[in-house]
């Protein structure tokens, strides 16, 4: 593979790899550099076209709309939407705000974690962590300067801590957790997103403090995933 | 008549799938109001053929072909012909506006800015994490038309939004 080749594929898709694209970006500086660059800007994509939604009701202001439906339909529309609005919004609400609220409660138990250090955690420390999840980390997934494994609901996870610009943003891995889709925590001062990973649960990145960045949780979530390796 | 169980387990999978699903009929439609529309015309047309939802977790695909065809078929009543870019992204702005990141709203302009054989390809690979093969089989392209695609979505993208492209490949 040379370089343009390389750089191609990077632009029709910058999340796969094989080897022959490991390969090439190891031995080429300048490629390193454009993947870096390709990435930040996948990560700007990403947040761009995650327009907010309200997710709990088709309500919307503005401009009515242009259509003009049959009344069996309406009825029909209205029926469901009122009963999904009800019974759904409870049942997400329920499921998603109690996975955040139990990541969140779980951060004071690892006070240590929160710690701005620029020491990697030891590469045996870590391997053994995700061993037992399952997974492995590539070597560009950041400055991961903690790991454990938590007891979480029941399960033991991975917990991470990668090094930012902004500070330690904490990862851990909810491989027995399901999401249906990604969502925006914010709580007790945390700020976070809890991110499906299909087939292997979910991922929660989150930040606390005064000077919480979402571009950057949201960065280091990209950077996580896409260094991420399941064994299993 | 359906059962309780299951009409409240469909209600449930509606709700947690809507906020993607909105998304995805908004950068398809470029138009919020529409969007609520056709994704509120495919759950209930999702609702009338729940039988042939096999499998809960090929669901999100599943609505996104329904609302792929009911876009196609509101915008065959609208009779749509001609868009004014500009017009749309003005009305569509509190949609666009991203708080303290003039970026961002930059870059949703110029998502806007991209012709729908770009826009959409796109949208499924990044938005709802389809692969290549996944994206063409939506589509009804190859594998390389698609490839093709969204090498030329990023690129336009990233010229649109004044990135360093001196590194960027040409187009072969």
């Amino acid at each position: 593979m040379n370089c343009v080749q390389y750089r191609r594929s990077l632009l029709e898709d910058p999340q796969h790899r094989d080897t022959g694209k490991r390969r090439h970006v190891q031995g080429c500086p300048e490629c390193a550099r454009y993947t870096e660059q390709i990435r930040a800007f996948e990560s700007r994509l990403q947040h761009a076209l995650r327009v907010s939604v309200d997710p709990r009701s088709g309500n919307r202001g503005g401009r009515p709309t242009a259509r003009v439906w049959p009344v069996r339909w309406l009825a029909m529309a209205a029926s469901v939407a009122a009963a999904a609005v009800i019974v759904g919004s409870l049942w997400l609400a329920a499921s998603e705000r109690s996975l955040a609220a139990a990541v969140v409660g779980h951060m004071p138990e690892e006070p240590q974690a929160w710690s701005n250090t620029d020491r990697p955690v030891a590469a045996l420390k870590l391997e053994a962590v995700l061993r037992d999840a399952h997974l492995r980390l590539k070597a560009d997934a950041g400055l991961v300067t903690y790991a454990s494994s938590c007891s979480f609901r029941g399960h033991q996870v991975p917990h991470l801590v990668v090094q930012t610009r902004v500070g330690p943003v904490t990862v851990m891995m909810l491989t027995h957790e399901t999401a249906l889709t990604a969502m925006h925590f914010d709580e007790s001062g945390y700020q976070g997103m809890i991110i499906p990973m299909p087939h292997h649960g979910s991922m929660a990145v989150l930040e606390r403090g005064a000077a919480i960045d979402m571009h950057t949780v949201e960065s280091v979530a990209l950077q996580v995933e896409n260094a991420l390796d399941w064994t299993a | 008549m359906a059962g309780v169980a299951q009409r409240t387990r469909f209600q449930a999978l509606c709700q947690a799938l809507r906020p993607d699903l909105v998304r995805f009929a908004f950068w398809l439609s470029r138009d919020r109001d529409l969007a609520e529309d056709v994704v509120q015309e495919t759950m209930l047309r999702a609702w009338k053929a729940r039988d042939s939802l096999q499998d809960e977790a090929s669901a999100k695909p599943w609505f996104l072909t329904i609302i792929r065809r009911e876009y196609a078929r509101s915008f065959e009543r609208k009779r749509l012909l001609t868009v004014d870019v500009d017009e749309l992204i003005a009305s569509e702005e509190p949609t666009l506006a991203a708080a303290d990141d003039e970026n961002l709203r930059e870059l949703r302009a110029a998502i806007f800015k991209l012709s729908a054989e770009y826009r959409e390809p796109l949208v499924l690979q990044v938005l709802m994490g389809y692969s290549t093969a996944e994206i063409a089989a939506e589509l009804g392209l190859s594998n390389a038309a698609v490839l093709t695609r969204l090498f030329r979505a990023r690129q336009q993208l990233r010229v649109s939004c004044g990135e360093d492209t001196r590194l960027d490949p040409e187009e072969s």
